[in-house]
């Protein structure tokens, strides 16, 4: 579903990211993890193209990413991405959130969006908010909202940058909870995260990076039993501590 | 120390027939009036597209963009307006600058003070279009480009309607200052409300009076806009939003 | 299409300099009689004396809601009429630099107060308290410890108002004064090259501003690492 072949980006003279390959099929979910400026949301941002990248190719279900030809706008309407700070649209309700791009991306009417809006919103356990604002939600409501928001799109699959890395800790669980029952249910994800839980419990796969490189791509058995790199043995032993 | 006041003076004849010294100044208040609000709306219209242009990912349409804000920050507002009425009809190709001469002074002085206060406006207006955008978190456009949005539809449904709301309490301001800055019109002699003040100075004799009138009536505008906008800022405010304010 | 014609600019410039003088003479003491007088009405509007902070708050919001051009014609037209009649000074003696000086000076004094009182406002209220407990008076302790972290902050701003000053000078035009504008505008109109003089003044003060905008920026970028 998404493959990446040598992927490099650079700013300048600083490289970001080097050489990155990897595959990731129907149904799999891939939990990406290392620590803070090895790349791991860069990576997951070019796979929809929000940050470009100068070498190297990435195709989402058979179309490049990185071909100007390609209409990116259309691509991502097929990508859902939930972000680290939720992103959610402040000056619109919450229910508008989840009908807004459904209408004037997918063209759908105004009732088919808001029918598809609150049967996701059931799913998330936010039905009663749905008149709310962003602003008056806790963060982990925000959140579950912005996961309702990107499935209302009927996405092929789900990019998520850092899920629960701005809540506070007695609300990561209502996320994980959404992302858990998401991956049982067969959604395609790639999740860039440190809950090292949730990677046992439902990941496929384990990519750990280091300085731009991907330098683990195990399943979570080998992963967590015998990482062979030195710098994944010391970030699995960090977060233990944590 | 010997002066006579006379506040009848505004209910008296002017000295050329034309109704009461109270009627000019009132000609003028509805100049003034009339110049800020159409001035002001060209200012919203070009300041929107102009300070949206500074954000776009594009060197040459935020080079221009950036071009034009300089241009007009950087130019005394009189100057601007004495190159408007005296200098700009004559650079025109000769059929438009001479059908421009040729029309009502009036015309020709409200025109130019309308064109000169618009452009004048935009680029400060283009100026909160762009900090309002900028102060925006930078995760609000990626979040709309991967919902599938288009750029401009980025623009138009995540970016701008949060962006507007942020700037209506600078934009009170600009709203004030045009206002404000119309009284400089009266250097090419339209006549706007601080002309009829000097007028009503040279005709009537009663500095005092006149004076105390005109700016009464500046104040006036101010408090009138002030509550107005007061108004919108109220009308616009995102529940649960803190910045929105 | 006009012809242009520039040859009356060089000729003209040792007057077109004495013009500039006078602007800039104008815009340096407008400049520092109105952040004194703004620094006064700024640490009125915080004092707890009741009185003083409404005189100060009164006094910003009635310039902030006037017109400049309205500001200078009062001190054209009516105020030496008054100082005349006060003072016995000659009748019809030429107060008009001077009058506009005092005229731009009241009137920036009023946004010179609200970029201070912001300046002030923004010092930790830490540092007052600290400075009391050192034993210092208010006066010390606004003197001492709060003004000068508070100038520092602000230096970007008043720069910034002061060449929004420069631009407003040119508006001594009602008063026939021969700022370095109105000088342009005399030479124009007697030589019958306006469209030239008045681009060339244009050109001169946006060289001149963008200069020292630029040059504000550039210390304010120095500022923010600092």
């Amino acid at each position: 579903m998404i493959s990446m072949n040598k992927v490099s980006k650079h700013y300048g003279a600083f490289q970001v990211l080097t050489d990155c390959t990897t595959q990731v099929h129907k149904g799999e979910v891939i939990v990406v993890c290392g620590p803070s400026g090895s790349g791991k949301s860069t990576l997951i941002k070019c796979v929809n193209g929000l940050e470009p990248f100068q070498s190297g190719e990435i195709i989402v279900n058979g179309v490049s990413v990185g071909d100007p030809k390609t209409n990116l706008s259309k691509l991502r309407s097929t990508v859902g991405m939930v972000f680290q700070n939720f992103e959610l649209f402040p000056h619109m309700s919450i229910i508008d959130n989840l009908s807004i791009a459904q209408l004037k991306v997918l063209g759908r009417s105004e009732e088919q969006a808001r029918e598809k809006g609150y049967k996701l919103l059931d799913r998330v356990g936010l039905r009663q908010q749905a008149e709310k604002y962003p602003g008056q939600l806790s963060g982990g409501q925000q959140q579950r909202v912005a996961i309702a928001r990107a499935l209302a799109m009927d996405p092929i699959c789900m990019l998520f940058d850092e899920p629960t890395s701005a809540l506070d800790p007695e609300m990561v669980n209502e996320v994980l909870d959404v992302m858990t029952e998401l991956a049982q249910e067969g959604m395609t994800m790639m999740c860039v995260t440190h809950e090292m839980g949730f990677a046992r419990r439902v990941a496929s796969r384990v990519i750990f990076m280091d300085q731009g490189r991907i330098v683990e791509d195990d399943s979570k058995e080998a992963f967590f039993e015998h990482a062979r790199s030195e710098r994944a043995q010391q970030f699995l032993a960090k977060i233990l501590h944590h | 120390m010997g002066y006579n006041w006379n506040w009848g003076i505004f209910l008296q004849p002017t000295a050329t027939g034309d109704g009461t010294y109270l009627g000019w100044m009132f000609y003028g208040f509805k100049v003034t009036i009339a110049l800020s609000l159409s001035a002001w709306l060209i200012a919203l219209a070009l300041g929107a597209v102009v300070g949206i242009l500074r954000t776009v990912p594009n060197k040459w349409l935020s080079g221009f963009a950036t071009a034009y804000v300089e241009v007009f920050r950087n130019i005394p507002l009189l100057v601007q307006l004495f190159l408007w009425y005296f200098v700009m009809p004559e650079l025109l190709p000769e059929k438009l600058g001479n059908a421009f001469k040729q029309s009502n002074p009036i015309v020709q002085q409200f025109l130019s003070s309308m064109v000169c206060l618009a452009l004048f406006t935009s680029a400060r207006v283009a100026e909160q279009v762009r900090s309002g955008i900028n102060s925006l978190p930078p995760g609000q456009k990626n979040a709309g480009l991967a919902m599938g949005f288009s750029l401009p539809q980025t623009y138009r449904y995540v970016l701008l309607p949060m962006a507007v709301r942020l700037i209506v309490p600078p934009l009170t301001s600009e709203f004030l200052n045009i206002f404000k800055n119309s009284a400089v019109c009266s250097t090419i002699g339209l006549l706007e409300l601080a002309a009829q003040g000097r007028q009503l100075v040279d005709y009537t004799a009663q500095p005092y009076e006149s004076f105390i009138a005109v700016t009464l009536a500046y104040l006036l505008i101010n408090v009138v806009v002030m509550f107005g906008m007061r108004w919108v800022e109220g009308h616009v405010r995102v529940p649960g939003y803190i910045g929105g304010k | 299409m006009h012809e242009f014609d520039w040859s009356s600019i060089p000729n003209s410039l040792p007057f077109l300099w004495d013009g500039m003088k006078i602007s800039l003479e104008i815009t340096l003491s407008a400049v520092v009689f109105g952040i004194v007088w703004g620094t006064l009405l700024a640490l009125m509007r915080l004092s707890s004396i009741t009185p003083l902070s409404w005189f100060a708050a009164g006094y910003v919001n009635l310039f902030r809601a006037i017109p400049l051009v309205m500001v200078l014609l009062w001190f054209f037209l009516i105020v030496p009429h008054l100082l005349e009649s006060i003072f016995g000074f000659p009748r019809g003696s030429d107060m008009r630099l001077s009058s506009a000086i005092a005229g731009f000076a009241l009137f920036e004094a009023a946004y010179y107060s609200e970029i201070i009182r912001a300046g002030i406002q923004s010092v930790p209220k830490g540092q007052m308290a600290a400075a009391s407990a050192l034993g210092m008076t208010y006066g010390q302790a606004m003197r001492l410890v709060v003004l000068p972290q508070a100038f520092r902050n602000m230096v970007p701003l008043l720069l910034t108002q002061g060449i929004i000053l420069f631009q407003d000078t040119s508006l001594v035009y009602v008063s026939a004064l021969a700022d370095f504008f109105g000088a342009a505008y005399k030479v124009g109109d007697r030589d019958g090259r306006l469209v030239e003089l008045l681009l060339f003044a244009g050109a001169v003060y946006f060289v001149i501003c963008f200069t020292a905008s630029r040059i504000v920026r550039h210390y304010q970028n120095k500022l923010k690492t600092a």
